[in-house]
C-alpha cells in the first residue's frame, strides 16, 4: 500500500511548552490509522497541523496524490471532521451540504445526488430540508460526517468521530468508515475511546504528552505485549490463582477479578493449573486490551516506547 | 478568488433569506417614512382654525376688508346694533372677538379688539388692517397705488459666486454631500455590525474549523467582507428606491437634480476604501471575541471608531478648508466621511485629496493584513475573548 500522508519529525511549541515533540507516522491508502491518547495528549494539535490550520515549527508533511508529492495540503482532496464541530443552525441540511461540497469543488448536480444517497444511508432523507437546529445531536453529527466524505477525498481525517454517539450510531459509523477504507480512502481517526478504535483500526499511533508511545500494526502491538488477561467472577478469595507463578498481576473489583498472565504464557497452560475445586462462577480469557497496554506504557513513561513499523 | 466568491455568495444568500434580515429590511423604510412623512402629512391635513370677527363699521370700508381677507383664515361679519348685545353674541357664538372701525382709526391707526379669550395673536389681522389703513391714507393724500408699490418695494438679495454656481445649486450640493457621508457611515455601521455577528456566528456554531479545512482564512475573511458589502449595498438600493421618491413626494426635495455630480469617482473611492478599512477592522476584532457580552474595553472601543468623524463635522461645516478639516481629511479613520463632506462644502485642493487617498489606501492595506492575522488565530479560539496583549502578539506572528 502506498502512503497518502507522511508526517515527518514534526514539532510544535506553544508559549514555551513543547506540545508536540518529534512525531512521525504515515497513513496509507485503504487503511484506517488510529491516533490515540488521553485528553490533552496532542492529538488535535497534530491533526490541525496536518489540516494546515496551524503550521508545525519544525518537521515536514507530505501528501501523495495521483503519484505526485506535495508539502501543502490539497484541501479539495482531504475531508475533515474536526473535534470542535458544528453546523450553521439557521441553515437547512441540503443547503449546508451543498455549500461545503461546493467549497471542495464538487459539482452541484453530483453533490445533490450523493447527498441524498448518504442521507438515505443514515435514514435522514426526510430531513434534507430541515433546519440544523431541528436535528438531534446524533443526526447533526451524521450530517457533519457526510460533509467530510461527500467529495470522495483521498484522505479523511476524523477527530473523535464517535464522541457523543449512542451505541447504535457508533456501529453505523464504524461500518461506514470501514467501507470507505475498503474503497481505497486513507483514513486517520483520532480518539481517546480505545476500545472503539481497536475494533476498526489497521494500525495505531499512541501519543502521550506530545510524544510517541507506540506505533505500528495493531496485531503486532498486541503480539509484542503478548499477555493474556483472565477475567473471573468469584465470591471468595482465590489465592490458588492470584498467587500462581504464571500470573504477573491482578486487580479485584468486588467479585470481579482480573488477572494478567506473564508474557509468553499460553491460556491453556494457565487453565491447566486451575484446581477443580476453585470457587469460580465465570471465567473468560482475552488478549490484553489496547487500553491496558496504553495504561501500562503511559504509567511507565515513554522509555517503554517501541516502534513496530520496521519489523 | 473562486472560493472567496463562494463564501461571499453564501454569506449573501444566507442573510438575505434570513427572516430577521428581511423583517428589518422592510420595517426600516416603513419606520423612516413614518417618522419623516407623518408630521408632513398631518400639517398638510391640519388646516388652522378660522377666526371670526364681528365688525362695527362706521367708515363704510367693510367691503374692502372682506375682499382683502379672501385668502386668509379670517372671517368678518358686519354688525349693526348695541355694543353690549354684540359682546353677548361673541361669547354665545364662540367668535374670536369684535372691533370698531371709526374715524379715530383713520386718524391714529389704533384699534381696540375685544376678544372672548384672554390671549389672541393678531398677526394676520394686523397686516390686513395696516394695508387697509395705508390704502385709505394714500387715497386721502392722492397718490396712486402703483406709485406706492414703487416707493415701498424692498431690496432683493441673491448671491452668485464668481466663476461658481448659484445659491440653490450650492445648497443642493451641501445636502448631497451630507447625505452621501451619512450613507457611507450607515453602510459602515450596518454592514460592520453584521460582519461582526457573522464572525461570531462561525465561532458560536463551531463552523470555523470545517470551513478553514476547505478555504484559507484570507479567503474566508475576504468572502465575508465582500458578501456583507453586497448585502449592505442591496439594502441601501432597496431603501433608496423607496426613500428617494418618498422624499420627493412628501418633502418636495428635488432629489433627481441633486444626484448629478462630477466628483462621483472621488466619492466612490473614499466611500469604498473607507468601507473596506472598517470592515477589515470589525471582522478582525470580531474574530477575537467569543460573544458580544464578553467584548473587552479595547474591542468595544474599536466599534466606536467610525463615530470619530462626528468630532470634525461642526468645525468642517463652519470652515471647510481650515486646520480641523485638513486633519479630518488626512486622518484615515475620519478621512472617508470628512473628505466626502468637504467635497460638497468647498473646493478641496487636489494635493490634499491625493495625500488623503494615499494615506487611506496604505492604512487600509495594513489593517487588512493585520486583520487577516487576527482572523487566522482568532477564528480557532474558543471559550474566551483575546486580550489586547494577545492580539498584538498574533499580529506580529
Amino acid at each position: 500500500m502506498n502512503n497518502t500522508l507522511d508526517v515527518k519529525n514534526i514539532n510544535k511549541t506553544y508559549n514555551g511548552v513543547k506540545v508536540i515533540n518529534d512525531i512521525s507516522f504515515a497513513v496509507k491508502a485503504g487503511e484506517i490509522m488510529g491516533i490515540m491518547g488521553p485528553n490533552g495528549a496532542g492529538k488535535t494539535t497534530t491533526i490541525r497541523m496536518i489540516m494546515g490550520i496551524t503550521a508545525p515549527d519544525q518537521g515536514e508533511l507530505h501528501f501523495f496524490l495521483n503519484g505526485e508529492s506535495r508539502n501543502r495540503i490539497p484541501q479539495a482532496s482531504v475531508g475533515y471532521l474536526p473535534e470542535e464541530r458544528g453546523l450553521y443552525k439557521e441553515a437547512k441540511v441540503m443547503e449546508i451540504l451543498l455549500f461545503l461540497s461546493g467549497l471542495k469543488g464538487l459539482d452541484k448536480v453530483i453533490a445533490r445526488k450523493r447527498i441524498m444517497e448518504w442521507l438515505e444511508k443514515f435514514q435522514l432523507a426526510d430531513k434534507a430540508n430541515s433546519k440544523v437546529q431541528q436535528l438531534s445531536k446524533g443526526m447533526a453529527q451524521k450530517v457533519q460526517f457526510i460533509a467530510s466524505v461527500l467529495h470522495q477525498p483521498a484522505l479523511v481525517v476524523l477527530d473523535e468521530p464517535f464522541s457523543g454517539l449512542d451505541p447504535v450510531s457508533q456501529d453505523i459509523f464504524k461500518q461506514e468508515i470501514r467501507q470507505l477504507a475498503d474503497q481505497g480512502m486513507a483514513i486517520l481517526i483520532s480518539s481517546h475511546q480505545m476500545n472503539l478504535v481497536e475494533e476498526i483500526c489497521n494500525r495505531i499511533f499512541i501519543i502521550n504528552k506530545g510524544e510517541k508511545v507506540l506505533y505500528g500494526p495493531l496485531q503486532d502491538i498486541k503480539a509484542q505485549y503478548g499477555s493474556y488477561q483472565v477475567n473471573i467472577i468469584a465470591e471468595q478469595e482465590i489465592p490458588e490463582l492470584t498467587q500462581s507463578p504464571l500470573v504477573q498481576s491482578f486487580q479485584r473489583l468486588g467479585k470481579k477479578w482480573s488477572l494478567v498472565l506473564k508474557d509468553n504464557t499460553a491460556p491453556a497452560q494457565f487453565l491447566a493449573t486451575i484446581p477443580p475445586e476453585a470457587p469460580i462462577d465465570e471465567l473468560s480469557v482475552a488478549r490484553i486490551s489496547l487500553h491496558d497496554i496504553f495504561v501500562r506504557i503511559a504509567k511507565g513513561g515513554s522509555s517503554d516506547e517501541i516502534n513496530l513499523e520496521n519489523r | 478568488m473562486k472560493l472567496t466568491w463562494k463564501i461571499a455568495k453564501w454569506e449573501f444568500t444566507r442573510n438575505f433569506t434570513n427572516k430577521q434580515f428581511l423583517i428589518g429590511l422592510l420595517l426600516t423604510p416603513i419606520i423612516m417614512l413614518l417618522f419623516a412623512g407623518v408630521p408632513q402629512l398631518i400639517s398638510k391635513l391640519d388646516k388652522p382654525q378660522q377666526e371670526v370677527f364681528y365688525v362695527i363699521d362706521e367708515i363704510s370700508e367693510f367691503g374692502q376688508l372682506v375682499e382683502a381677507a379672501t385668502d386668509t383664515n379670517l372671517k368678518f361679519v358686519q354688525y349693526q346694533g348695541e355694543q353690549a348685545e354684540l359682546e353677548e353674541l361673541v361669547l354665545e357664538e364662540e367668535a374670536t372677538g369684535y372691533f370698531i372701525l371709526n374715524q379715530a382709526f383713520l386718524k391714529t391707526g389704533q384699534v381696540q379688539v375685544h376678544t372672548a379669550e384672554k390671549k389672541v395673536v393678531f398677526k394676520e389681522l394686523q397686516g390686513l388692517l395696516s394695508n387697509l389703513l395705508q390704502g385709505l391714507r394714500v387715497q386721502e393724500i392722492g397718490i396712486k397705488q402703483e406709485q406706492v408699490a414703487y416707493l415701498t418695494s424692498p431690496a432683493l438679495l441673491s448671491s452668485v459666486q464668481i466663476g461658481g454656481e448659484s445659491n440653490g445649486d450650492q445648497s443642493n450640493r451641501i445636502g448631497v454631500s451630507i447625505a452621501l457621508a451619512g450613507i457611507v457611515l450607515f453602510l459602515i455601521f450596518t454592514s460592520g455590525a453584521m460582519l461582526l455577528q457573522s464572525a461570531l456566528q462561525e465561532k458560536q456554531d463551531r463552523m470555523a474549523e470545517i470551513i478553514l479545512s476547505s478555504v484559507s482564512s484570507d479567503n474566508l475573511m475576504q468572502g465575508k467582507i465582500i458578501g456583507h458589502f453586497l448585502l449592505g449595498i442591496s439594502q441601501l438600493v432597496l431603501w433608496l428606491s423607496i426613500g428617494l421618491p418618498a422624499a420627493w413626494y412628501f418633502m418636495d426635495i428635488p432629489v433627481w437634480a441633486m444626484i448629478s455630480l462630477g466628483q462621483l469617482p472621488i466619492l466612490i473611492f473614499f466611500a469604498l476604501t473607507g468601507y473596506l478599512l472598517f470592515a477589515a477592522l470589525f471582522v478582525g476584532i470580531g474574530s477575537t471575541m467569543t460573544d458580544m457580552q464578553s467584548a473587552s474595553n479595547t474591542q468595544g472601543m474599536v466599534f466606536m471608531l467610525p463615530m470619530l468623524g462626528f468630532i470634525f463635522v461642526g468645525p468642517v461645516i463652519s470652515n471647510p478648508n481650515g486646520l480641523a478639516a485638513q486633519i479630518g481629511t488626512f486622518f484615515p479613520l475620519t478621512s472617508p466621511t470628512i473628505t466626502i463632506l468637504r467635497l460638497g462644502l468647498a473646493e478641496v485642493p487636489t494635493w490634499e485629496l491625493v495625500v488623503a487617498a494615499i494615506i487611506l489606501l496604505v492604512t487600509t492595506l495594513l489593517v487588512i493584513k493585520a486583520a487577516a492575522k487576527l482572523f487566522r488565530v482568532g477564528m480557532l479560539m474558543y471559550g474566551k475573548s483575546a486580550s489586547a496583549a494577545e492580539m498584538w502578539k498574533w499580529m506580529r506572528y
